[in-house]
C-alpha cells in the first residue's frame, strides 16, 4: 500500500485509441499503474505494446480517452491545454530517444532551454546549465554544438536538459537504443545517479534488458495492458560519482 | 526564447539564405519597378514641377494633360487677371517645334515662351548664363541634357560637342542664339527643352489664330489656391487647376490611356508573387524541418504564444533584412543609372509600399508556419 504523498503518478483504467471506425487501434486498454515518488520505474515490453503512448499520457503530451491519470495530485484530463503545457514545464523533464537537441545551440544552451522557456535570465540559466554539465562530466564540451558531440555525449546533454529545471518526474523514451552497449550502460548509470532523488521519479521506456538491473521496479506491458509489475531482482549499488 | 529563435533560423544556413533571397528579390523587384514607374510618371509632369511659382494653371477646358495644348485667345489673360484673389497672371506658350541644327539635322524640341517683362516661369536652375539674357535678341536658353545629347553640335571633323552659349540654331526657320544653359526635369519623351520669351515664342511657332497655351497664376497671400481656381473657372469659363491638381490630371491621363501601369503592374505583381512563393515555401520547409524541435519545445513547456512569438520574430528578421537589402539594391541601381535615360524616383511612400508588401509576404510565410506548429501534437517527439 502506497500512501498518497509517496505517489507521483496514479493511472486507473486508462484507455487510448488512435484512428476511427474500421481503422481504430487501441493502444492502451485499461492501464492501472502507479509511479512512486523517488523510484525509477522501467516500462518494458515488445514494440507496439503501448509503452510510448503510456508515457506520453503520463507526461501530459497526449490526451487519453478514458480513465484517470493523476500526476502529483493533478488530474491531467481536467486541465486545459495551456494549463497542461505550464504543468509540464514545471514538473516534467524529458529524455528523448533521438535527443532532440537544437543543432544551432551549444551544449550549455541546449541544457538551458527549459530555463529559457520559464523566462530565467540567460546568464543565470547558462550558469545552472554549466554546473549540471560539469556534474555530467561534460564541462569541457559546454560550448560544443550537438554535431560535435558523440551519441553518448549528446544523450548526457539531453539528460542534463531534463534535470535543469528540477522537475519532479522525468520520462525517458528508449534512452539507450541509439547507443552501444557500454555507452548505454554508462548513460543509464549516470541517469540513475543524478536523476533519482527523494521527491523525483523516473519512468524509463526500454526493451534493453542490459539495463533492467538499474530499475527499482519494472512494469511489463503487452497489447496495451500492464501484465506485471515487479521489484527489480538484483540492482547494482548506485554509482557514487556522477561521471561514468 | 528570442535568441533561441534567431539561432534556430540562422543555424540552418541554406534555408535562411533561401528565405532571405526570396524576400530580397521580391523587395528589390517591387521597389525598383515601382521607382521606375514613379520616375516615368514624374517625367510626365516635369513641365509643371519646373514652374513652382504658379499656384494655379489656367487652360482650355478640353486640355487633358500638359502636352495636350489647346490654345486660348490672348484676351483670356486679361480676364484671368481681373479675377479677385489673383496676385499675378502670366502667359505661357508651350509647344513642340522642329529645331534645325547647323549639321542640317532636325530635332523636335519642347519650347516654353515665358512672360517678356517678368520672365516668370523660366528655369529655376541656370548652369551657364542668366535668365535675364533672354532679353537679348533671338535669345534662347537650352536645357543641359538636350544641349549635351540631342542638340549636340557636330564639328567638321565629325566630333560631337555640346551646344554651348553663343551657338545658333534654327527654330521653324527663325534664328535663335543660345544665351544660357539650364537644368530642368526630364520630360516624358526626353525632348530637349528650350526657353524664350512669350512674344519670341509666338514668332517661332507656326502661325495660328490662338497661341496662348496656359495662364500661370499666383494667388494673393492668404488666398486658397483651390478656391481661387474655382473662382477663375466661374468667371472665365476656362479650366483652372492648382499645380497639384494639374499634376494628378496629367498622370491620370497617362495611367488611363497608356499601357505603362499594366506593364509595371505585372512586373510588381510578379515580384510580389515570386517573393510569396519562394519565401513562403522556404519558410514553410524550414518549419517542417524544425517541427520535431518545436515539438520538443512544446513538450518542455513552451506555450503556443511563445512558439508564435518565435516564428514571428524569425519572419520579422528575414523580412527586415530582406527588405533592407532589396531596397538598398534598388536605390543603388537607381544611383548608378542617375546619368542615364532611366526614369527612377524613389520617394518614401515607395519604401513604405515595398515594406508593406514584404510584411504581407512574411505574414503569409509565418502564418503557414504557425498553422503547422500550433496543430503539432507534442507527442511527435517520442516518434523518433
Amino acid at each position: 500500500m502506497v500512501i498518497e504523498s509517496e505517489r507521483a503518478v496514479a493511472c486507473r483504467g486508462v484507455h487510448k485509441s488512435y484512428g476511427q471506425g474500421d481503422t481504430r487501434v487501441a493502444a492502451l486498454r485499461g492501464i492501472d499503474l502507479e509511479v512512486r515518488s523517488g523510484e525509477l520505474l522501467m516500462l518494458v515490453g515488445p514494440s507496439g505494446c503501448g509503452k510510448t503512448t503510456l508515457i506520453s499520457v503520463i507526461a501530459g503530451i497526449l490526451d487519453h480517452d478514458e480513465g484517470t491519470c493523476i500526476v502529483f495530485g493533478e488530474d491531467l484530463k481536467r486541465m486545459t491545454r495551456a494549463e497542461k503545457t505550464a504543468f509540464r514545464g514545471r514538473n516534467i523533464g524529458f529524455v528523448f530517444q533521438t535527443y532532440q537537441l537544437l543543432p544551432a545551440l551549444s551544449a550549455a544552451e541546449n541544457v538551458a532551454v527549459p530555463l529559457f522557456i520559464h523566462g530565467v535570465p540567460r546568464r543565470s540559466a547558462l550558469e545552472r546549465a554549466a554546473t549540471l554539465l560539469e556534474r555530467m562530466g561534460m564541462a569541457e564540451k559546454r560550448n560544443a554544438l550537438p554535431a560535435q558531440l558523440s551519441s553518448g555525449q549528446q544523450q548526457r546533454v539531453a539528460i542534463a536538459r531534463s534535470l535543469v529545471h528540477e522537475p519532479r518526474l522525468i520520462v525517458c523514451d528508449e534512452p539507450t537504443s541509439a547507443l552501444d552497449r557500454q555507452t548505454g550502460e554508462r548513460v543509464m548509470e549516470l541517469l540513475r545517479a543524478v536523476a533519482v532523488a527523494p521527491g523525483r521519479s523516473l519512468v524509463v521506456v526500454t526493451h534493453d534488458v542490459r539495463i533492467f538491473h538499474l530499475a527499482d521496479r519494472i512494469a511489463a506491458m503487452d497489447d496495451g495492458r500492464i501484465q506485471e509489475v515487479s521489484e527489480a531482482p538484483e540492482r547494482s549499488p548506485h554509482p557514487t560519482s556522477g561521471v561514468p | 526564447m528570442n535568441r533561441v529563435a534567431i539561432r534556430m533560423l540562422i543555424g540552418d544556413r541554406a534555408k535562411y539564405i533561401g528565405i532571405l533571397i526570396g524576400v530580397t528579390f521580391a523587395s528589390l523587384l517591387i521597389t525598383q519597378q515601382s521607382a521606375i514607374f514613379t520616375g516615368l510618371m514624374w517625367r510626365t509632369v516635369g513641365g509643371i514641377v519646373d514652374l513652382p511659382h504658379a499656384d494655379v494653371w489656367v487652360m482650355d477646358k478640353k486640355v487633358q494633360y500638359i502636352d495636350d495644348i489647346k490654345p486660348m485667345p490672348d484676351p483670356s489673360l486679361q480676364r484671368v487677371r481681373g479675377v479677385e484673389g489673383v496676385e499675378w497672371a502670366m502667359p505661357l506658350y508651350k509647344g513642340l517645334l522642329k529645331a534645325r541644327l547647323p549639321s542640317g539635322t532636325f530635332q523636335t524640341v519642347n519650347l516654353f515662351g515665358i512672360d517678356d517683362a517678368t520672365l516668370l516661369g523660366g528655369p529655376i536652375e541656370m548652369v551657364e548664363g542668366s535668365l535675364a539674357d533672354l532679353r537679348k535678341a533671338d535669345a534662347v536658353i537650352v536645357d543641359e541634357n538636350g544641349a549635351q545629347k540631342k542638340l549636340a553640335q557636330v564639328a567638321s571633323d565629325g566630333r560631337s560637342r555640346p551646344l554651348s552659349v553663343g551657338d545658333t540654331l534654327e527654330l521653324n526657320d527663325h534664328r535663335a542664339i543660345v544665351v544660357g544653359i539650364c537644368r530642368v526635369s526630364r520630360t516624358f519623351q526626353s525632348q530637349p527643352v528650350i526657353y524664350t520669351t512669350y512674344s519670341r515664342a509666338t514668332q517661332f511657332a507656326p502661325r495660328e489664330r490662338k497661341l496662348l497655351s496656359f495662364v500661370l497664376v499666383k494667388a494673393r497671400l492668404g488666398e486658397d489656391p483651390t478656391e481661387l481656381a474655382r473662382r477663375i473657372e466661374e468667371r472665365t469659363e476656362l479650366a483652372a487647376l492648382t499645380a497639384a491638381e494639374f499634376r494628378w490630371k496629367t498622370m491620370a491621363y497617362f495611367l488611363k490611356y497608356t499601357g505603362i501601369p499594366v506593364n509595371f503592374g505585372i512586373a510588381v505583381t510578379l515580384g510580389f508573387l515570386v517573393g510569396v512563393i519562394i519565401a513562403g515555401q522556404t519558410f514553410f520547409n524550414f518549419a517542417l524541418d524544425n517541427l520535431r524541435y518545436f515539438g520538443a519545445l512544446k513538450a518542455m513547456g513552451a506555450s503556443g504564444r511563445t512558439l508564435v512569438r518565435m516564428i514571428v520574430l524569425q519572419a520579422a528578421m528575414v523580412g527586415l533584412l530582406g527588405w533592407c537589402i532589396g531596397v538598398g539594391g534598388a536605390a543603388l541601381l537607381g544611383h548608378l543609372a542617375r546619368d542615364s535615360e532611366l526614369a527612377f524616383k524613389l520617394p518614401w511612400q515607395l519604401l513604405a509600399i515595398s515594406g508593406g508588401a514584404v510584411i504581407v509576404i512574411c505574414m503569409v510565410s509565418a502564418l503557414l508556419c504557425i498553422w503547422k506548429v500550433l496543430r503539432l501534437e507534442p507527442a511527435i517527439v517520442f516518434k523518433g
